[in-house]
């Protein structure tokens, strides 16, 4: 999904002439062409996070539309201040490709990891803030980012995500239904819906499965109608239990009256030590796909 | 370039305003940061009264104060240059004011940049200046940073960087006033000798008295040779006002009544 993201953006170049590519020293084999072909709309700023984001502020203060391509510690974490102060602050339209969402480095180690970036993304006020789960939703995520007025944040994997959606979503940032059921909605956010469809199939006609591709501002009213009937909610992300997608839905069932039972599953809110693949991970920590047909069981009763 | 006696007596008077403004606003304020604003007012006088072209306001020059906590010094110039109503300042840092103790973009007229975290506004200028160059546009930019700011690790970055641009459309000037918070930036860091470490930068680097009006428009205006350019004012924290002058208490102290009649009787 990383590539389908990156050359939708590269493709709108043809276009329009205002869109330009930082990288902070990443991206290798992914603006290798284009780099060469427009040398004059792409920059690697090197190894220096905090000018890479204050120096995509200034150009899109120009008029450029400005996409910052790093993983997502260095799009996000090591230089937080500048992303709240000189683009979210000033409501500059710069966008933030963020690599390796989840635990999609593993085993890479916990400063590669991204899963605390829903925490901290949400403190921004006019971020739009996107989670794709396969390439359907990546493109259509560009294609917002591409005409948005505001910062945007797009947390991306990249180990070759199948596509999982028949046709292409026509609004990312709305809930999209991927398969009906009457007794558990789950609802989930980024590539480990792919986990999720196969445990649901195992239930077929009793869960639902909602994918939620834009995680703020988020669009609550839809998520509430979407699971409309179902008595059982259960959340499933590749991010901490506190401060993703489970906490704001949480926020939202604690100050609204609703007929369904919230329940999340997610990581655990600790530093990563144990060394695992992506899969492994998500074994290690109750998110593979028995874990949650396990769970959707229990909540079927 | 040949400085006219106009030209000076303008940046003279620009500043002049300017300094009791800020004065008036910190004691309208009770508020902090008047010997930072009064050390780089020299600067924006000479840059609004005889530098940047502002008639047409959509291509116009772009100033950033990146020492946001100077405020008062941008206010006060922009009031004294009539692109900001006056009146404005008696609300500064007040309750049901318009203008914020540090800056934010969207409060007035000629606030190009929000800062007040240090080390932000430098980097964003460099952008905007290499978005020009893309652009095939002529505008410049203008940055003010503090020597206190210097220490900030995204100064050094944009240092880096820039020079590779061929950023000859921006200009920096450091208020080299060597004092900030809580003690003078030579005793706190290796901070000497800052020529000769932008030098090796790949910058064009000038120094100069600060308060030097002629010297800061001939460091300013010296034919550009395709590289950005750091000017080094040397500067005096509180300039203007004689017992706020090099103090570090004047970082934060309180402009009461008294201070400031006698402020404004040197400030003439």
């Amino acid at each position: 999904m990383r590539n389908t993201f990156c050359d939708t953006i590269i493709a709108e170049l043809k276009n329009r002439d205002d869109i330009f590519i930082i990288s902070g020293d990443a991206g290798l084999g992914v603006f290798d062409d284009f780099s060469k072909q427009r040398p004059d709309r792409f920059l690697n700023l090197g190894v220096a996070e905090q000018n890479m984001l204050s120096h995509a502020a200034g150009m899109a203060m120009a008029g450029f539309k400005v996409f910052v391509y790093n993983i997502v510690p260095f799009v996000l974490y090591r230089s937080f201040e500048q992303v709240r102060n000189d683009i979210c602050y000033q409501e500059l339209p710069v966008t933030l490709i963020g690599i390796g969402s989840g635990l999609t480095y593993a085993p890479q180690g916990m400063t590669h990891y991204s899963i605390e970036d829903l925490a901290l993304a949400q403190t921004l006020p006019n971020l739009r803030v996107f989670s794709p789960a396969d390439p359907a939703e990546a493109r259509a995520a560009a294609q917002v980012c591409l005409t948005a007025d505001t910062p945007c944040y797009v947390r991306l994997a990249k180990r070759g995500e199948p596509t999982l959606h028949a046709t292409p979503p026509a609004d990312v940032s709305r809930p999209i239904v991927m398969c009906d059921g009457k007794d558990v909605a789950v609802v989930v956010h980024g590539p480990i819906l792919a986990e999720v469809l196969v445990a649901a199939q195992q239930f077929q006609g009793n869960v639902r499965v909602i994918s939620v591709p834009q995680i703020a501002p988020l669009d609550m009213v839809s998520i509430n109608a979407a699971v409309a009937g179902c008595a059982q909610v259960l959340v499933v992300e590749e991010h901490y239990s506190s401060g993703g997608l489970g906490t704001r839905i949480a926020q939202w069932r604690a100050t609204h009256t609703a007929d369904w039972q919230l329940n999340l599953m997610a990581l655990p809110d600790e530093f990563v030590h144990v060394v695992r693949t992506q899969n492994g991970m998500r074994e290690h920590y109750g998110l593979d796909v028995p874990s949650i047909a396990k769970r959707i069981q229990s909540l079927m009763g | 370039m040949s400085i006219s006696s106009e030209t000076l007596a303008t940046t003279r008077a620009l500043a002049l305003q300017a300094r009791r403004n800020i004065i008036h606003m910190a004691w309208k304020s009770k508020g902090p940061h008047v010997g930072t604003a009064l050390s780089c007012t020299d600067f924006l006088g000479v840059l609004y009264g005889a530098v940047l072209r502002l008639d047409d306001w959509d291509s116009r020059d772009i100033f950033i104060l990146s020492k946001g906590h100077g405020a008062m010094s941008l206010y006060g110039t922009l009031a004294a240059k009539g692109i900001i109503d006056p009146v404005l300042m008696d609300l500064y840092c007040q309750d049901k004011g318009t203008l914020p103790g540090h800056l934010d973009r969207f409060s007035v007229k000629g606030v190009e940049v929000s800062a007040g975290s240090l080390g932000h506004g430098f980097n964003v200028g460099l952008g905007l200046a290499h978005a020009f160059k893309l652009q095939g546009n002529d505008r410049k930019v203008y940055v003010v940073i503090g020597d206190g700011e210097l220490q900030e690790g995204s100064i050094w970055e944009g240092l880096l960087f820039a020079s590779k641009l061929g950023l000859d459309n921006f200009t920096v000037l450091l208020d080299r006033n060597d004092l900030q918070g809580y003690g003078r930036p030579s005793e706190i860091c290796s901070m000497e000798p800052v020529a000769a470490k932008v030098d090796a930068f790949g910058w064009d680097v000038k120094e100069v008295n600060g308060h030097d009006h002629a010297a800061l428009l001939e460091a300013i205006t010296a034919p550009r040779r395709g590289l950005p350019r750091f000017i080094i004012g040397r500067t005096t924290k509180g300039k203007g006002v004689s017992f706020m002058e090099d103090q570090l208490v004047w970082h934060y102290y309180i402009v009461t009544d008294e201070f400031r009649q006698q402020a404004l009787e040197e400030l003439v």
